[in-house]
């Protein structure tokens, strides 16, 4: 195996510190997230260090994606209720469906579905004797019992809406059930229309960060307790808090950083960690477009419809167990020569097929140069075409969603055609030359084509070549500075990018806020990104930062 | 209440195929307008408006056609419309003059709004799409004021309410169906029984909207607006509610199409788009006839898709840029789409409302997101119209912009025709205070 060579010198190492913008308890617990000490000895608390980094912190109201609406049904009422398939498509923007969910807008369908799925799951959530009991807290002594349908109403519905309903609320949904309960003549038919009403109404459909008054932050405001709640419970769960985390922010507890620390902890040891961190993932490398991947099958013979979806789950294995088993460095990710693979996966990588149904860890042919997440199918397909592969694509992942460089959109007027293969020019590489020759084409096109053309070994559903129209690929290039031979040293050079970590950074940074971040983040990004390079890359320990940082806790102006 | 006798209900069966399913019912009375009262002549049925978009663009070499006004021929790419030649008028020339900084962004934004693609921002329209404005409109008083339908698996819309405001297709038929002749469709001339779990359900969103109320006022103006699109919806829930409790009009065309199959699955890769788009065109035509909405938008396909077409050695938007001259493949790909435009179009002449059809009732805007592909190019845009209007618009010509107007100019021809009075159309270099005053009757 070759080396990886060294890339340009290593960014110099930077002290980690958050801001103590003032001598306030939350600042000195935000400045030592990890055991911190009793809040007693604040006042005293050193001056603050020169240039602190500080936060624009922002408000709004996202809207649950898909995929946090199914988990909060599954979390509230079991996993044994179907929520029906047809829900408004989730809209991705700044590269997060986090962050389009906090600006987009509903539409009158997505409504409709909202409506239709809130009683195709009421009248789930109330159809077994079991169900009846753990959901009404009381029984009823009559159809109209309004004492019963209150009780009712308040228990579920601090559940459902995260947070305590006012009295009127209260009253409103309780005359709901109980007007149901008197046209069908049973309480729990009518209960099933106060089930309906909670989960149509926008206290359940989106989660408001408003904020509380706070005089010791920087901004002014807070997330208040039951807001922090479900910030932490979405970010780390991607589903509704527990009761247990709606009691610490009845308690109060959830505006002190470490309990926060303590809950998200606690949080990160659930299983539902292990989902959520995959939602990031998927939305990350948009592994969501492996459903509908387009290949040519008389070219591609090997592509099925089952590779997307199981090429996804080989990539969202590799995230999770180097993330919650392993506990290593993020950034190997890029070199395992380890992966999971199910019988369609092994097939293609030639390696023998697991046992027994499902997915099994396998090392990677010798022979190979495949390595890593760049030499994965999901990614190989992904970033490709329907009946070739794509270097371009492949290198604008690597520099924008990897490395967080900026590609500008593609110019206007000018002709694009690549020309065919021809016995001069075989391979893509000597097909693209226009695109790094012309200075008009290389000025972005150097950013991108000669990552992807590293990729070249592998085609447009990743299976490994080593020629590509009867002429040898040569897969050599050089990536800021650092020279690669191929798909392996290419690896090593991604992953030892010094820019790969402060970008993963800022990504989660912004999937955990559901905001694109203002510059004046940008110093307390950059603190957490120093911190998770001092602490080895390891993802939980950067969720947890994330968790206590200020960007997180604390509330600013709404748009 | 005014009723009109009209003439025998015409049978669509052999227009769409055998697909639809006759419902033999007696023609008891026409359209009501918002009065309650009958439209007093065949040439006032309600305006009805349509947007058929496809993706990546024409090859206008061989879409622009020879002639100018009433005399002019067919081209290689418009060939497929001949059977609804006197029907359709072409635009030509026109320019969308909103600037052009992103690639297949600001041609489609700029055309279907007559504003600026918004700086820095991702696709998204700064003010409502046309079919949105039409709609805010003429389809107030319809059991749904739009209906959006793709036919590209993973075809999206371009129907906007304002920034981030999507109108998502309907890409599966099956729902599509289900949604309009579904259990919430009321029958011409059948009588209404009261469902008392319709109140209920007016109960609920009478609680949901005063959630959306209580928490509007706590959020900053972007995230009152966000919920009050959301109560947008729930008052297009109350009016369905409304609309099952009413005896519905009878309407001489209405039928219930046949019900599509579950599941269109990919043949060798290449999803089956013109079976797709024929059973979505079947089941619009009879909610416009069955007066279930009065504006819809067809995204046949979407910019920069890269489907595999029937035969094609690449996906579409590959082939618009590495094709070499001529590009047969994606000339192919233009005349593929046009031939399913014509099916549309088709199946709205062959519904006879009154004493003319359908079409004649409507406007129907066919557009895309650029003009030639391999350029990205926005001038020489491609633009049809088809429909009349109820007589507003001429039909069957060729307009041919003597110097590069301004696309906008069509928005404000379709929207007056439509019955909207407005001076101007568009905003910033999109902004026209004159319409297209030779297409105009």
């Amino acid at each position: 195996m070759t080396k990886p060579r060294t890339l340009r010198a290593p960014p110099p190492p930077k002290r980690f510190g958050w801001p103590l913008a003032s001598s306030s308890c939350l600042a000195l617990l935000l400045a030592v997230s990890a055991a911190v000490g009793a809040c007693a000895d604040i006042e005293e608390a050193p001056p603050p260090p020169p240039n602190l980094p500080t936060v624009a912190p922002q408000s709004g109201a996202p809207r649950l994606s898909i995929a946090q609406y199914r988990n909060a049904v599954r979390d509230l009422f079991g996993a044994s209720v179907v929520v029906p398939a047809a829900l408004e498509p989730d809209t991705s923007l700044s590269g997060f469906v986090s962050i389009g969910s906090a600006q987009s807008a509903i539409s009158p369908r997505g409504v409709e579905q909202y409506e239709e799925a809130a009683y195709a799951i009421a009248e789930q959530a109330l159809s077994t004797q079991a169900q009846k009991a753990a959901l009404v807290p009381c029984t009823p002594k009559n159809p109209t019992d309004e004492e019963c349908a209150r009780a009712f109403v308040e228990t579920l519905g601090r559940r459902v809406w995260r947070r305590p309903l006012a009295g009127d609320e209260v009253t409103q949904l309780a005359a709901v059930v109980t007007g149901a309960g008197k046209t069908l003549g049973d309480f729990y038919q009518g209960a099933a229309f106060g089930i309906a009403a909670l989960l149509q109404a926008p206290s359940f459909l989106y989660r408001p960060i408003v904020g509380e008054a706070d005089s010791t932050s920087p901004s002014g405001k807070r997330l208040s307790n039951y807001e922090m709640a479900s910030r932490l419970s979405f970010f780390l769960w991607n589903s509704t808090p527990d009761d247990a985390l709606l009691d610490a922010a009845e308690r109060g507890e959830l505006t002190q950083p470490q309990a926060v620390r303590r809950e998200a902890e606690r949080l990160l040891e659930d299983p539902r960690a292990r989902l959520a961190f995959r939602n990031f993932v998927t939305e990350y490398l948009r592994l969501d477009l492996l459903d509908a991947l387009s290949k040519d099958p008389t070219i591609f013979t090997y592509y099925s419809p089952d590779l997307g979806p199981a090429a996804r789950e080989e990539t969202l294995l590799n995230f999770e167990t180097l993330a919650f088993d392993r506990q290593t460095d993020f950034r190997d990710v890029f070199i395992s020569q380890r992966t999971f693979v199910n019988s369609k996966l092994a097939s293609m990588y030639q390696v023998a097929a697991p046992a027994a149904d499902g997915f099994a860890e396998v090392t990677l042919p010798a022979d190979v140069p495949r390595r890593g997440l760049l030499g994965q199918i999901s990614f190989l397909s992904l970033y490709a075409h329907p009946t070739s592969s794509s270097a371009t694509l492949r290198g604008k992942v690597v520099r924008s969603v990897l490395l967080c460089g900026e590609i500008p959109p593609p110019p206007v007027d000018v002709n694009t055609a690549i020309p065919e293969p021809s016995p001069n020019a075989a391979t893509l590489r000597d097909r693209v030359k226009i695109h790094l020759e012309d200075p008009f084409c290389a000025s972005c096109h150097l950013k991108m084509d000669p990552i992807g053309l590293g990729l070249e070994n592998f085609d447009g559903i990743g299976r490994y070549r080593a020629t590509d129209n009867g002429a040898t690929i040569d897969a050599s290039g050089e990536l800021d500075g650092a020279e690669f031979g191929g798909p392996v040293e290419l690896a090593y050079t991604v992953r030892n990018h010094p820019d790969l970590g402060p970008c993963f950074t800022r990504r989660v940074y912004q999937y955990a806020t559901s905001f694109v971040e203002k510059a004046a983040d940008d110093d307390a990004i950059a603190a957490l990104a120093a911190r998770f390079e001092a602490n080895g890359f390891k993802v939980k320990d950067l969720l947890l930062d994330i968790a206590t940082s200020p960007g997180f806790l604390l509330a600013g102006e709404a748009p | 209440m005014k009723t009109k006798k009209l003439d025998r209900r015409t049978v669509l069966r052999g227009l769409m195929g055998g697909a639809a399913v006759a419902i033999g019912l007696p023609a008891l009375e026409i359209f009501l307008n918002d009065n309650g009262t009958a439209y007093a002549g065949a040439d006032s049925f309600p305006k009805r408006f349509g947007i058929f978009f496809w993706g990546n663009g024409n090859l206008p070499d061989k879409w622009v056609p020879a002639g100018n006004g009433p005399e002019w021929e067919l081209t290689e790419q418009l060939m497929p419309l001949a059977a609804v030649k006197e029907h359709i008028t072409v635009v030509s020339g026109m320019k969308v003059a909103t600037g052009n900084s992103v690639p297949h962004g600001s041609g489609p934004v700029g055309m279907l709004s007559g504003a600026p693609y918004p700086i820095g921002d991702e696709t998204t329209f700064a003010v409502p799409s046309i079919d949105q404005v039409i709609a805010n409109e003429i389809g107030k008083d319809s059991r749904f004021k739009s209906i959006e339908v793709g036919v590209q698996p993973d075809a999206y819309s371009l129907s906007y309410n304002g920034p981030h405001s999507v109108n998502p297709p309907e890409t599966s038929p099956a729902a599509l169906f289900k949604r309009i002749f579904g259990p919430g469709f009321v029958l011409p001339g059948q009588n209404t029984t009261p469902d008392p779990k319709l109140a209920l359900r007016q109960s609920v969103l009478d609680a949901v909207k005063s959630d959306a109320e209580r928490l509007q006022q706590k959020l900053g103006s972007a995230d009152k607006a966000r919920l009050e699109q959301h109560l947008e919806g729930v008052r297009g829930l109350e009016k369905q509610i409304q609309k099952m409790q009413e005896n519905p009009p009878s309407l001489e065309a209405c039928l219930v199409p046949a019900e599509p199959k579950p599941e269109y699955p990919e043949v060798d890769g290449r999803p089956p788009l013109s079976e797709i788009s024929r059973v979505m065109s079947d089941i619009i035509v009879m909610a416009l006839a069955c007066d279930q909405t009065r504006v819809f938008s067809h995204w046949f396909s979407s910019p920069v898709n890269n489907t595999l077409y029937p035969d094609a050695t690449a996906g579409h938007h590959q082939l618009t840029h590495d094709e070499p001259d001529p590009q047969p493949q994606v000339n192919s790909i233009v005349l593929y789409t046009m031939t399913e435009l014509a099916y549309l179009v088709n199946a709205l002449n062959a519904v006879k409302e009154g004493e003319s059809t359908l079409l004649d009732h409507m406007a129907l805007l066919v557009t895309s997101d650029v003009s030639y592909g391999r350029a990205h190019s926005i001038e020489e845009y491609p633009i049809l119209i088809a429909g009349s209007a109820n007589g507003a618009l001429k039909k069957g010509v060729h307009y041919k912009s003597p110097a590069s107007e301004n696309t906008s100019k069509v928005l404000l021809t379709l929207s007056r025709a439509m019955g909207l009075v407005f001076d101007s159309y568009g905003q910033g270099a999109g902004l026209v205070n004159s319409s297209l005053s030779a297409i105009e009757v």
